[in-house]
């Protein structure tokens, strides 16, 4: 079939990452890892992951699913893999987390879980990403926004693949060569990660999630292809660069300069985008998510702008981890919650109302919300998060565990939006379930 | 043995046209008992539907890189009566209705198009104008029964999509 129709599990991939997203409060709350252990610890290594990859990549997986063949035009090769990946992704991470556990002695020393985790993790990642290549394969030439996907997905797998050798040196399986890369390499499983994967998809996705919300013309695909040049340049530099480092003994640090100069540019030009956007959208009025995704975007800035200051004091080293949470929780959080608001709403208003539209009267999109609730929510949201991030720059450990509390508060209320818009809560109009109409599923399409 | 007109929308395509009146000019000119040798850049699936409304069987394969050749060959049946009779246009009669959405909020283009659609008679059609592809739309037409082309104008801005209630 050609065009979108609503995937059957992408909402069950978001009940997950929330899940995790909640996991990931109550262990800031209860001090567990950093800022209270340090930003090496296990207990941090822990936190990380269920943030990385139980909450952000879900939620991303979950809406590539969906909208990669929204981008391309074409239905998803198996719609079916959908479900078997999100079981071995949660299998993968939870033996990844056990590994860890193991690895700071709170478990017995099971190391072997390590290996096992990230290998069911390379499993689920793989056959997803897979099943997006192969939908794109055959929706050649690609958008734009589809092209940066495939560069994320690269960066997913640079991650994946630096990320199991990690697990096989800390397991004692690995040779010389893999002990070199654990010394050395954490950096650019990070590096690939947080700045490839998730921030280079999330950019793409947002190109195309903000002209469609915003009546935007889309961006000139010259434009966003330098952008998307200069991502993919700062990546295969920090991979690249870095291996072949590691390879020849040398230090990292001639890397890291030149991928934090790419790294910058890579952002200011995604923010001239962005700004462009804004600028030329048709829809004067703007939506919660489009309002919200500017906070999350104003963090990406400042994440950027704190980094350079950081690196010209001398002390990024020192202060990476609220460099790092604030890149975390303000930019990709914050933007992931803000979508997940209008996608929310969309797919269930599309499921529930597409198949009698046109034949009875149905309540528009913006029935199925209540934006000035949820406001309060998201400004709840953003402002623990900024608080916390000052509190981790002035080493104040108790209050930042404060400040997460704030953050799960307000997750919390933003969820229970979420969940009244798909239960159709907050439908007012005796148009509610119109003859033919059903009431959808709460974790499944 | 048919002998085939040679119709390449590729460039057309390439450069943002819509090839819909090319082909049609070509099904026009052909003389009877020719047929329509298509290459495109992918596979075009509602042309099908059209092509056998005006007589021709269809047989694709893929060329590579992507693209597809289409053999569009005569009938030796005339098409099924539920289809109207194979003069030009004559499955896919002038719009009933005519649609601009372009200025619309998604997704009401969509809501608008389907509720139109909604009266149309057997075999008529609509035509409307929008400011993107409705990727959204597509589903819901088809799970109507639906036939519908789409494509976007010369001007590459304005998206031209004709919906055809089924017969």
């Amino acid at each position: 079939m050609i065009g979108g129709s609503v995937s059957k599990w992408t909402m069950s991939y978001f009940a997950m990452g929330i899940a995790w997203l909640f996991a990931a409060e109550a262990l800031m709350i209860a001090g567990f890892g950093y800022p209270g252990a340090d930003v090496a610890a296990p207990e941090t290594l822990v936190l990380v992951h269920v943030v990385a990859i139980g909450w952000l990549s879900m939620c991303i997986c979950g809406a590539l699913l969906q909208f990669v063949p929204v981008l391309v035009g074409k239905a998803l090769v198996s719609e079916a893999g959908a479900l078997p990946v999100l079981g071995l992704l949660t299998a993968g991470l939870i033996a990844l987390l056990l590994g860890f556990l193991a690895l700071g002695g709170r478990l017995p020393p099971w190391l072997w879980l390590l290996p096992v985790g990230t290998t069911l993790l390379v499993a689920g990642f793989g056959l997803f990403a897979a099943n997006i290549v192969m939908t794109m394969w055959r929706a050649r030439p690609l958008a734009a926004a589809a092209r940066f996907v495939l560069v994320g997905l690269a960066a997913l797998g640079a991650t994946a693949a630096l990320g199991t050798s990690f697990a096989w040196a800390l397991a004692g399986y690995g040779g010389s060569g893999l002990n070199a890369v654990l010394d050395a390499g954490i950096p650019l499983h990070a590096i690939a990660g947080l700045g490839g994967w998730l921030t280079l998809t999330a950019m793409g996705v947002s190109y195309r999630l903000l002209a469609m919300f915003m009546m935007s013309p889309d961006v000139d695909i010259r434009r966003s292809r330098t952008t998307l040049l200069v991502g993919a340049a700062t990546l295969g530099l920090a991979v690249a660069g870095g291996l072949a480092a590691i390879a020849m003994r040398a230090g990292l640090d001639l890397v890291f300069v030149l991928t934090a100069v790419c790294g910058v540019a890579t952002a200011a030009l995604y923010g001239r985008d962005v700004v462009d956007l804004y600028r030329k959208r048709k829809r004067r009025t703007l939506e919660l998510n489009t309002s919200m995704a500017v906070y999350a975007l104003t963090s990406l800035a400042a994440s950027v702008v704190l980094g350079l200051a950081l690196a010209v004091r001398g002390s990024f080293a020192a202060d990476i981890g609220a460099f790092v949470f604030l890149l975390g929780f303000g930019w990709l959080s914050g933007l992931v919650l803000a979508k997940l608001y209008k996608i929310v709403a969309f797919l269930t208003w599309l499921e529930t109302y597409g198949p009698v539209m046109g034949r009875v009267p149905t309540p528009r999109v913006q029935d199925l919300v209540v934006e000035p609730r949820a406001t309060k929510w998201f400004a709840a949201y953003f402002a623990s998060v900024w608080l916390a991030t000052a509190l981790l720059f002035a080493g104040q450990a108790p209050a930042f565990r404060v400040a997460a509390f704030g953050m799960m508060v307000a997750t919390a209320g933003i969820v229970q939006e979420l969940l009244r818009t798909r239960m159709l809560a907050d439908v007012t109009t005796n148009a509610r379930l119109p003859q033919g109409a059903k009431l959808p599923r709460l974790l499944h399409s | 043995m048919t002998e085939y007109l040679d119709v390449d929308v590729r460039p057309i395509l390439r450069a943002g046209g819509e090839p819909f009146s090319v082909i049609m000019a070509a099904v026009d000119s052909i003389a009877p008992g020719q047929g329509i040798r298509l290459l495109a850049p992918f596979k075009p699936v509602p042309l099908f539907g059209v092509m056998a409304g005006k007589g021709f069987a269809h047989s694709e394969t893929e060329i590579g890189g992507g693209e597809w050749q289409v053999l569009f060959t005569p009938m030796e049946t005339p098409p099924p009566a539920a289809v109207p009779a194979t003069s030009a246009g004559g499955a896919w009669p002038e719009p009933k209705i005519r649609l601009d959405n372009r200025e619309l909020d998604p997704p009401e283009p969509m809501v608008r198009i389907l509720a139109a659609a909604e009266t149309l008679g057997p075999g008529e059609t609509l035509s409307a104008l929008l400011a993107r592809e409705p990727v959204f739309l597509f589903p819901q037409l088809e799970r109507r029964g639906f036939n519908w082309l789409g494509g976007f104008l010369p001007d590459g801005v304005t998206y031209e999509l004709t919906v055809r209630a089924p017969s």
